[in-house]
């Protein structure tokens, strides 16, 4: 399909250009009466075809045609076609060349053009490996000590000890599953171009099942909730938004130090739905919220020692997400403290009830 | 082996779930049988008639599908199957086929508990099912009268329209089942249209704001983002 449509679209921009060119030597050649600009139209036309369609092919009959047409029309002897006379032979030349080499240097741009994108997307990649398996090092290091540690030396660890050490274990099993939800997500959109297949969703409903996961994660943590009271109905990827939701929340409650309310709201603005989580905590520094959701950036500073966190990968998976539905997303300090992170739906443009 | 036990069939290749699980289950007063193969699990299946399957779907012989249409060409046997995360439309399609219930790897205990015990209840539910004259659904404050089709919420009627109620019912007959987008608009709207989706999130919108279900409380229907809804029927933990 896509290639057909690409077809139509280089058919299209070659006749077009030829129609205008000899529409152009026409007026030239009858209304001024000039000669000698109008070979030039047509080079110029030639470039111009194979500059704007993909590969040679569309260059050189555009050169071929233009060359029949002008040798049949504009030169002498006029409308007849009469290749014995060296000139049109050697400007058919010149012309076949003109379409070679410009579709040539275009395809080469193109070529180089694509390679840029993949270079900077293999960056990405490279830098989110390395911070990923710095960060699956440290449960993985629980993980293993502590189960080895029980199964040879089972009995002399007291009751309390082994809890102490299968609790460890769970904890960072838990933050395993959820690191791998987020690569998960991750490689489903990175992965080609792959589009995102949208399905209706009531808000109400996505919210209950971002709040029940929320609570299993968080039991203590309060969430001021306010959400429009009649029925939204947003087209998304339901999972990924779910998790959008869930990281921005986990980033309030593990990183906005001396936070005591925590608000989800969410709100419709023409034909957007915005969602807006804040907290009255710290706040992100000035420097941070600029790259905040633009790499897989864990901050270097506390790495070595602090508790590990998803921030790194979380909120740019969160940009990747909104991003791939269409939305955008956008994270700043409140006046009096706090962080707020929003970020827009579209919703479906149809009927309301 | 003690009879009353409840036998479950687990359908599982990998040797640490499988260790896990049969352990997790003998350890709450199921008795576990371990299938690792599509065609192991057959035969199991006809040998033991379990009373409920804990089935993997990513099987090394066969798709776990193959496991679950075998069943239920001759069995109601509750089935919850086991999925990997990714794909709603997976589990979609094991509901439609007859599935039970899913849980999601990986998954918490208490999770997997919850719903094998949700699972037996319902098949011991529709074991006298069929409508008995005066019979009543009873949940929590939640009471629904199948004659007088009539919703009460802690002894006060709750106002339903004809659609809503229908809803209500149906999913309280399969109470603790998870009915897919499909199989309710097929139910209740006969066969679907463009809108019916729309048409059925607004009906369960009214439903929640009537049963006074609030996003993130302990609800009646719990929501099953992209595959359908559930009635509730654990008591509130």
């Amino acid at each position: 399909m896509r290639k057909r449509s690409a077809y139509i679209k280089n058919i299209a921009i070659t006749l077009g250009i030829l129609c205008l060119s000899f529409a152009i030597g026409l007026l030239l050649q009858t209304i001024f009466n000039v000669q000698a600009t109008i070979p030039t139209v047509f080079v110029f036309a030639v470039f111009l075809v194979s500059l704007l369609t993909d590969g040679y092919v569309y260059g050189i009959i555009a050169a071929f045609i233009i060359t029949i047409i002008v040798n049949y029309a504009f030169t002498v002897p006029y409308f007849k076609i009469n290749f014995t006379i060296p000139e049109n032979i050697f400007s058919a030349l010149i012309m076949v060349s003109i379409a070679l080499v410009t579709s040539t240097l275009t395809a080469k741009i193109k070529y180089q053009d694509t390679i840029r994108v993949e270079s900077e997307k293999e960056r990405m990649r490279a830098n989110l490996l390395r911070a990923i398996s710095h960060d699956l090092r440290t449960p993985l290091t629980t993980i293993y000590g502590s189960s080895s540690a029980i199964l040879e030396n089972y009995d002399s660890f007291s009751e309390e000890q082994k809890i102490q050490m299968i609790q460890g274990i769970k904890e960072d099993s838990e933050w395993l599953v959820h690191m791998v939800e987020n690569l998960l997500s991750i490689t489903k959109i990175d992965s080609g171009n792959v589009k995102i297949i949208k399905t209706p969703i009531a808000l109400d409903e996505l919210i209950d099942s971002v709040l029940q996961k929320f609570k299993k994660r968080y039991p203590y943590q309060k969430i001021d909730l306010d959400i429009p009271d009649n029925v939204v109905v947003i087209p998304m990827d339901p999972l990924l938004i779910e998790q959008v939701i869930i990281n921005i929340l986990e980033n309030s409650v593990q990183h906005a130090k001396g936070m005591t309310r925590l608000s989800l709201r969410v709100f419709t603005m023409a034909n957007l739905a915005i969602f807006e989580i804040s907290d009255n905590g710290c706040g992100i520094d000035k420097e941070r919220i600029d790259k905040l959701f633009s790499e897989y950036s864990v901050s270097d500073e506390h790495q070595a020692d602090s508790k590990r966190s998803n921030a790194g990968i979380g909120l740019s998976v969160c940009a990747t997400i909104i991003k791939a539905h269409g939305g955008e997303i956008y994270a700043g300090n409140v006046k009096n403290g706090g962080t707020v992170i929003r970020f827009s739906l579209h919703m479906e443009e149809t009927d309301d009830e | 082996m003690n009879n009353n036990k409840y036998k479950i069939l687990v359908v599982e290749d990998e040797d640490n779930i499988c260790k896990f699980i049969s352990a997790l289950l003998e350890a709450n007063g199921y008795q576990a049988i371990i299938a690792k193969t599509c065609l192991m699990a057959q035969s199991m299946f006809s040998s033991y008639i379990p009373d409920l399957i804990i089935l993997d779907l990513g099987l090394p012989d066969m798709d776990g599908m193959n496991f679950l249409n075998y069943v239920r060409e001759t069995s109601l046997t509750p089935i919850i199957v086991l999925s990997a995360r990714s794909d709603e439309s997976d589990k979609v399609n094991a509901l439609d086929s007859g599935a039970n219930d899913y849980v999601t790897k990986p998954f918490s205990t208490a999770e997997l508990l919850a719903r094998v015990r949700s699972s037996l209840r319902n098949s011991r539910h529709s074991a006298d099912d069929g409508h008995f004259p005066g019979r009543k659904f009873l949940l929590g404050g939640l009471v629904i009268d199948y004659d007088a089709r009539r919703v009460f919420l802690q002894n006060v009627e709750v106002k339903l329209t004809q659609t809503e109620y229908n809803i209500v019912a149906l999913l309280s007959e399969h109470c603790g089942k998870v009915m897919t987008y499909s199989s309710i608009i097929k139910t209740i709207w006969g066969h679907p249209d463009g809108g019916s989706i729309k048409k059925l999130q607004v009906n369960m919108a009214n439903i929640r704001k009537k049963l006074r279900d609030k996003p993130g409380g302990s609800n009646y229907i719990i929501n099953e983002l992209g595959v359908g809804y559930r009635m509730n029927n654990e008591e509130s933990d």
